[in-house]
């Protein structure tokens, strides 16, 4: 590993004296393909080097929290979707077992398995999207084509389960809204055994290409104690060379029934905690989801989805609780106060992008600007989640 | 560790600061909003407890919320069916709080630090320096329920606009029926009653291009 191959070698470079040039202040947003949606960053640089990094968020803010507070328990479940628009599934799941927890509501076997099902299938899918707008962020434009290919299949599946292709507004707090169609279990199985043998394509396409390893290799590299300090999870903290998933850690539905592994960042490539480990660690994941929905659709029993004893109008003891759920993105959290009564106190949204993105304040500056790009790309930040 | 005994370490150690056991779904401690920083810092380098992730910081008004318990507490102010926003002669008493989610990837153990402050003064000690993702938490906790964290860094607005009046998850807050001179109302606009002359842009506001950049002490 050259010393100029990181990116934060370059600013400690003594030829960088001779060639000082008065810092430049850009922005990088709020429209910019690189940067993942309406999200503005003000960047000092001196010519290329990155010198502060400030993040302007907040385009997107909706305040769901203060809309929580208006509608009832179940009412609300149609805004966690719009958080994470690109996995309203995993967002619909934390909400949905945050609430269950505190009733203490029995979910019933046949829906915990089409949650666990579309929780997988909403996973890889949005990892598809993470990997191809990264290698669209690198210049590679081809593997983004091949990503929307597979992801068309589980929004078709998900589309004949739910009648919705972006927002599903599936779960419903105690089960599911309604029973999965006939041949479910077939397209699901369809689906996945196509799948597998598709991600060796993507190595081959993408993973292993020598430019897209000189590009993301040793770059923007965040370690495990800039993780925990900065409230970074999901695969960000799992790319640090950490096995910490909730599904594992913090089990929650029926995670614990399955076997599956936890892939974490080794630095095959240069350094544990580079772009290039966040981006494997997504990979791997998907194989990983493709077996949790085999074991779930083996397993899939008859029998009603949705919890009988539970009135229309719920109403939440009071009392606060936190629950996190691993979503595509990391630990989304819902931290939730409930007063007694049928609409929620106080509902506050720990979105992972939200601290995922804060990392870059800190790990910005030494970078060149092309590796910020890089690093942005790599921590697959979804703006609706973190303006709520 | 149990939540007890990580109250009872806690109260041994910082005694009056350490008010309650709180006993609900989660286990925590209710502690003076003034020490909350040392405390922060104990809880994350003493080794039995070993809390290094602030997994999440809630910033929240409790207003109406003990008065009655029964889930009667206060109607949030919204718009009516013409679209104009609500008002209300009632003025919100209750306190302002702070919930701290904490986890220990060491041990495996939670708490809850819960933090109450006068709605008059709501000031509570930072602990951006324990846990630096408090920083963007504690900003959102400023920017939305209006609480001050003292020894914060950088304390300024980060979801809203930087000229937003108010903190909008405050019980008592109001909904704005105009911003800037622009009456969020579309049937007054429709009815030609307002015109771009209408638009008033404060010429005091601290706009985002103006704040500082953190100065990395990288440049030659």
């Amino acid at each position: 590993m050259s010393e100029t191959a990181t990116g934060r070698g370059w600013a400690e470079q003594d030829v960088r004296r001779e060639l000082h040039s008065e810092l430049l202040e850009i922005n990088m947003g709020p429209q910019h393909p690189a940067t993942h949606g309406v999200l503005r960053l003000l960047v000092r640089t001196d010519g290329e080097i990155v010198h502060g990094v400030t993040a302007h968020i907040g385009y997107l803010h909706r305040c769901a929290e203060k809309i929580a507070e208006g509608c009832d328990w179940r009412q609300w479940m149609v805004y966690t979707d719009r958080f994470d628009y690109l996995a309203p599934i995993n967002m619909n799941f934390g909400y949905a077992v945050a609430v269950e927890r505190m009733l203490g509501v029995q979910v019933p076997e046949r829906a915990e398995h089409i949650r666990v099902i579309c929780a997988e299938l909403q996973r890889i899918a949005s990892h598809l999207i993470a990997i191809g707008t990264f290698g669209l962020d690198m210049g590679a434009w081809t593997p983004l084509l091949y990503c929307f290919r597979e992801r068309e299949e589980i929004l078709n599946i998900l589309e004949r389960l739910t009648g919705g292709r972006m927002l599903y507004n599936y779960f419903d707090i105690g089960g599911l809204r309604f029973d999965a169609y006939e041949g479910f279990e077939r397209d699901v199985l369809d689906f996945v055994n196509i799948m597998e043998q598709k991600i060796p394509e993507y190595d081959t396409l993408l993973s292993y290409n020598k430019i897209f390893i000189e590009r993301t290799a040793d770059v923007g590299v965040i370690d495990v104690a800039t993780c925990r300090a900065y409230g970074c999870t999901g695969p960000v903290l799992r790319g640090a060379g950490v096995p910490f998933d909730c599904r594992k850690d913090d089990p929650y539905s029926i995670y614990d029934r399955f076997e599956f592994d936890i892939p974490y960042g080794e630095g095959e490539q240069g350094t544990v905690g580079d772009c290039w480990d966040r981006y494997m660690v997504r990979m791997r994941e998907m194989y990983e989801s493709c077996r949790i929905i085999r074991q779930a659709v083996d397993a899939l029993p008859g029998g009603p989805v949705k919890a009988e004893d539970l009135k229309k109008l719920v109403k939440v003891p009071q009392g606060s609780l936190y629950t996190r759920t691993e979503s595509s993105k990391g630990e989304i959290g819902y931290h939730i106060f409930a007063d007694g009564g049928s609409k929620p106190f106080r509902t506050k949204v720990r979105s992972p992008s939200f601290s995922n993105l804060h990392v870059i304040e800190k790990v910005g500056p030494g970078m060149m600007l092309s590796d910020l790009v890089a690093t942005v790309g790599s921590l697959d930040i979804v703006l609706g989640e973190i303006d709520r | 560790m149990e939540a007890t005994a990580i109250h009872a370490l806690l109260q041994s150690r910082f005694g009056d600061a350490v008010l309650d056991y709180v006993d609900s779904y989660e286990k925590g401690s209710l502690v003076a909003a003034g020490r909350v920083g040392e405390i922060a810092t104990f809880l994350r380098d003493d080794a039995t407890l070993g809390f290094e992730s602030l997994m999440s910081l809630t910033g929240l008004d409790w207003d109406g919320y003990d008065a009655t318990g029964k889930g009667k507490s206060v109607d949030i102010l919204g718009y009516d069916e013409l679209g104009r926003p609500e008002t209300s002669d009632r003025v919100g008493d209750g306190d302002l709080g702070v919930a701290y989610a904490l986890y220990s990837p060491r041990h495996g153990h939670k708490h809850t630090l819960f933090v109450r402050v006068p709605r008059a003064a709501p000031e509570v000690a930072s602990v951006a320096a324990v846990w630096p993702t408090a920083e963007w938490h504690e900003r959102e906790a400023w920017d939305l329920v209006g609480i001050r964290f003292a020894g914060h860094p950088d304390l300024r607005r980060i979801l809203l606009d930087d000229a937003w009046e108010g903190h909008p998850l405050r019980k008592d807050y109001a909904m704005p029926g105009a911003w800037q001179g622009v009456p969020l109302d579309g049937r007054d606009y429709a009815a030609g009653k307002w015109t771009e002359a209408d638009v008033t842009l404060p010429d005091d506001v601290k706009r985002p291009e103006d704040a500082k950049l953190p100065d990395t002490g990288n440049q030659g």
